[in-house]
């Protein structure tokens, strides 16, 4: 009981809002986009129609759809990922 | 003989680019290699005073280039280490007195008469830095763990990148480290800073005070004992130099009271 109670007070680590992995995220994305010279923005034009390409042949669980850019070794990649249902005739 | 040309780079201004190329010209002399420091911020001219040489300064850089003065005469040895030259900026011209051809041709002169040329650039990305890579074949590149320095050194790395024909290597210097704050999860960590800008480490210096004391003196702190910055870089010049020298321990070194108090009540806290 002694030592919960000066965990409350003291325990270091309390805080939700780290800074450290705010600033790495931040940075991560910054970086991504200067990289390609990439807008803002333009990200999310390219996922609106291709989103648009893909039902015209599937039927999509769109809550489902992830898009995304990742960095390996300073280079980008685009990470699409569509939940298909069904095709459509 | 033919030394290494080595450019020091940072892209950002501020994040200690001429203090870590005084201390490791001086870290590299101390191993017993000859070193030239070229200083290429031209109309700053800074690195004289780093290493309490301003007032031996006779003839510059620029006056070399554009054959005032024989190059030998422009040099001016270190007052303890007498393996170590500094070529000094000119202070009151500006960037476009030398042209990479220039400078090309003077690198090819001094590697010829010393082990390292360290050259230490201008900050930012225009032709002051493109005329300081103008002769090297490796970079050093200094950023701290703050986000702008981190995304201007992102920048630099790109532009290494793209003189790939000229500068074969690259590596990084994480300056004024602050163990406390990544401890607390506050700050960006060694390995953090790696992964964002897939780079190698070349080495991480932590914050210290003495630096600041020892830029005063004008004595760089690569030559004092006892000091973890001093040793940081004197760790570089050892890989610098071919060995493998492990990252100093970056764990906090002394806890604040208020752990002492916790820890003098509880058990170690697991988190």
């Amino acid at each position: 009981m002694q030592m919960q109670i000066l965990d409350w007070i003291f325990r270091p680590n309390l805080k939700t809002d780290d800074a450290r992995v705010t600033a790495r995220d931040r940075m991560k994305s910054m970086l991504t986009h200067d990289r390609l010279e990439l807008p803002a923005g333009r990200l999310e034009s390219l996922e609106e129609e291709l989103t648009a390409v893909v039902s015209r042949y599937f039927d999509l669980d769109k809550d489902t759809t992830h898009f995304d850019l990742q960095q390996y070794e300073r280079r980008a990649s685009l990470i699409a990922n569509f939940r298909l249902i069904r095709s459509k005739c | 003989m033919s030394g290494r040309v080595i450019v020091v780079t940072s892209g950002k201004g501020g994040v200690g680019k001429t203090t870590a190329s005084a201390n490791i010209g001086v870290a590299l002399a101390s191993t017993g290699a000859s070193v030239a420091l070229v200083d290429m911020d031209i109309g700053l001219r800074n690195l004289d005073i780093l290493m309490g040489l301003e007032n031996r300064v006779v003839y510059n850089l620029v006056d070399v280039v554009e054959e005032r003065c024989k190059l030998r005469q422009a040099l001016v040895k270190d007052k303890k280490l007498g393996n170590l030259s500094l070529l000094p900026a000119a202070q009151t011209r500006d960037k476009s007195a030398v042209t990479a051809e220039q400078m090309k041709k003077l690198c090819d002169e001094l590697k010829a008469m010393y082990d390292f040329v360290l050259v230490d650039s201008p900050a930012g990305i225009e032709q002051g830095f493109q005329n300081a890579c103008a002769g090297a074949e490796e970079a050093i590149v200094i950023t701290t763990p703050e986000m702008s320095a981190v995304r201007d050194a992102d920048r630099i790395i790109g532009l290494l990148e793209a003189r790939k024909d000229e500068i074969k290597e690259y590596r990084l210097v994480l300056n004024r480290y602050r163990p406390n704050m990544v401890a607390n999860n506050d700050m960006m960590s060694v390995d953090d800073v790696l992964e964002i800008l897939s780079v190698k480490l070349l080495g991480v210096v932590p914050e210290d005070e003495e630096i600041i004391i020892s830029t005063n003196k004008g004595e760089p702190i690569a030559g004092t004992e006892n000091v973890r910055a001093g040793l940081a870089y004197r760790n570089i010049a050892r890989r610098i130099r071919g060995e493998d020298v492990a990252i100093m321990d970056l764990t906090p070194q002394s806890q604040t009271w208020l752990n002492k108090i916790v820890s003098f009540f509880s058990p170690p806290v697991r988190v």
